[in-house]
Parts: structure tokens; sequence; C-alpha cells
């Protein structure tokens, strides 16, 4: 089973049981029914401005933290500036 | 683990570089890992995979190889080019070391980030390490590791890349950091079982050596490294790229 198939399956759960507690086929279990029917009609809404701000958030904190290495160029530099040298001298065309 | 080797630590390790005109970057390249090599005490042999490169990549080749020798250089040209994912397969062939590195030739990937790689793997006996840009540890953590970073990128470079792994991420919790990198350690029948399995091409292929390495239940590690971006030619990557990215992860995603 592939990783889509999984994600179907349990996706297909989910909106089952949801619409069945949409039409009050199920009911909600520790919660008053009048505010169970306030919550209902605006659980998809929620998850999906939750998701994306999780998607917003996580892009934007992976780009914040995104690290510059100048250090890492400035060593690269130097070091290729050795190694052509070397190459030179040991017989190596280099451009 | 126990090597069969006749080298300080019992292995030897095998680099492929599959190169395309990269007569410039391939003498420095070879020249910066033959000296981690050697300061390391690390047996090792370096398998270039020249997709008949008209600027004389394979010339510049058997210099090195007089240089270094023969059993260190191993030029394996090929007729045209034929793509990365077949570099390795052909690469693959002739390698005679218990592991292998897989890296660019153009110094985005530098070989000082080797030896780290070499240590975490034995400390946790791993099947795969790979380089991350992402962390700033090392997964299993490790003291020796510093923290990854990239030169050499705009804005745009860095949001494509961060949404591209967020997105990968999301969709196929392949759970290691760096999935579009391709600076990693294998063991040999590690990566010759996951590349058999594997189907795609360019960009997706690296992501989807990683997830099949999960799914077929190898262990992975993490090293953070810092990555330069070419200094010399260009990189490539415009909305095709993207696109077919895109469709390889969906593709992952119905497969695996």
């Amino acid at each position: 089973m592939a990783r889509a198939h999984r994600v179907a399956l349990l996706g297909t759960v989910v909106v089952i049981s949801y619409v069945l507690t949409f039409f009050k086929i199920l009911s909600v279990p520790l919660l008053d029914a009048k505010v169970a029917d306030q919550i209902i009609p605006v659980l998809p809404w929620w998850l999906l401005v939750s998701f994306g701000s999780y998607c917003l958030w996580s892009i934007g904190m992976g780009l914040l933290t995104l690290r510059e290495c100048p250090e890492a160029y400035n060593e690269l530099l130097g070091e290729i500036t050795e190694a052509k040298n070397d190459l030179r001298m040991k017989g190596v065309t280099v451009d | 683990m126990q090597g069969s080797f006749n080298s300080p630590d019992t292995h030897k390790y095998s680099v492929i570089l599959p190169t395309y005109n990269e007569r410039k970057n391939l003498p420095v390249i070879v020249w910066l890992l033959a000296k981690t090599f050697t300061e390391n005490q690390l047996a090792w042999e370096i398998i270039v995979v020249d997709d008949n490169s008209p600027d004389g990549t394979q010339e510049i080749a058997k210099q090195l190889a007089k240089l270094y020798g023969e059993d260190k250089i191993v030029l394996k040209p090929r007729a045209g080019k034929l793509g990365l994912g077949t570099a390795y397969i052909h690469g693959l062939n002739f390698v005679t070391g218990d592991f292998v590195i897989i890296m660019d030739a153009d110094f985005s990937h530098h070989p000082k980030f080797i030896p780290q790689f070499i240590r975490l793997q034995k400390a946790h006996n791993l099947d795969i390490v790979t380089g991350t840009r992402y962390r700033a540890t090392s997964k299993p953590s490790s003291p020796d590791a510093q923290p990854g970073g990239v030169h050499g990128w705009d804005f745009t470079r860095k949001l494509v890349s961060r949404g591209a792994n967020f997105l990968a991420d999301t969709v196929l919790n392949p759970g290691v950091s760096d999935l579009t990198g391709s600076f990693r350690l294998y063991r040999l029948p590690v990566l010759r079982h996951i590349i058999t399995e594997t189907v795609s091409k360019g960009y997706v292929f690296q992501m989807e050596m990683m997830v099949r390495a999960r799914a077929l239940g190898y262990t992975v590690g993490e090293v953070p490294i810092t990555f330069v971006d070419r200094i010399y030619g260009d990189s490539k990557l415009g909305s095709n790229e993207i696109v077919s990215y895109a469709k390889g992860i969906w593709v992952l995603f119905t497969t695996v």
C-alpha cells in the first residue's frame, strides 16, 4: 500500500465521520449539543486556516534559519588557488 | 563493523563523480578529495563517469590518473549525456570499495565533510549518511558537527528550495531534512539495492533514493554541510524543473 492509499483511507474515514456528525446521525461525546452545533459547521475552515498557517510558518522559519556561510566560500576560494598551483607544478593542465 | 580491506579502518571508500564539461572543476575536486582521504588515512578511489564531455574532461582525468595512480582515479566514460541516475548505475559496476560516496563535482559539496560522514556512520552503524544544508546539528547527534548553510543563493532560490523541501516533507514524510541534496555516503549493497528500485530522473532521483531508503527500512543519518553554489558554470533551476519536481513528488506519493 503506497502512502497515497494510506492517506486516502484515513481521509475517507475522517470525512465520513464528519458528514455523519454534521447530519446528526452521530453525536459528539463529552460536549454540550448547543456548543457542538456551533463548532461542527466551521471545523473544516478552522482546519484549513490552521494548515495554511502551519505551511507559512514552516517555510518562513525555514527561510529565517537557512544560514549564510560566506566563511565556507572564502575558505574554498583559497583552497582552489592552492590546488591549482599544486597541480600545475605536478604537470596537470589547469585552466 | 569490521571491513575486509587492508587499510587502517578496514574499509575502502569509492567516490562516484558523474561529470559533463567539468574540465575546470575536476582537477580541483580530485585534489581536495585526495587531500581529505590522505589526511584521514582512508583507502579510496574515484570513479569518474564522464558523459563524453566535448571540453576535454577525460583528458584531464587521464592526467590525474597518471598523477594519483590508475587504481585511485578510474575513468569510465559513457557515449553521451545519459543522465545522473544511470551514471551512478554505470559507476557502481566498477566500484571496488565497500562504501560509496556520491557528490557533485562542482565544489558545491566539499570533501572536508566526508570524515564526519564516516565517523557518524561508524558510531551508529548507519546504512546511509546524507549531507544537509538545513540543520545545525547532526542526526543522531555528534559533537563534531558544525552548522550547515548555503552561499550564493538569492531570496528566490532560498524560497524555492525551502518550499520544495517542505512540500516533499509534508507529502512524503521521508524523515530527512534535505531531500534535494546529493552529497551522501552509502553502504555499497544498500546503494545497489535502492538504485535498482529507483525509477525517476533528474532532481527527483535524489529524493526518490531517500524515500525508498526509508520505505525499505534502511537507517539514515544526517550531517550538516555548507553548500557553496557553483563557482564556475551555471546552476540550473527553472520553472520546468519545478513542474517536474512536483510531478515527481506525486508519483512517489502514489507508488511508494
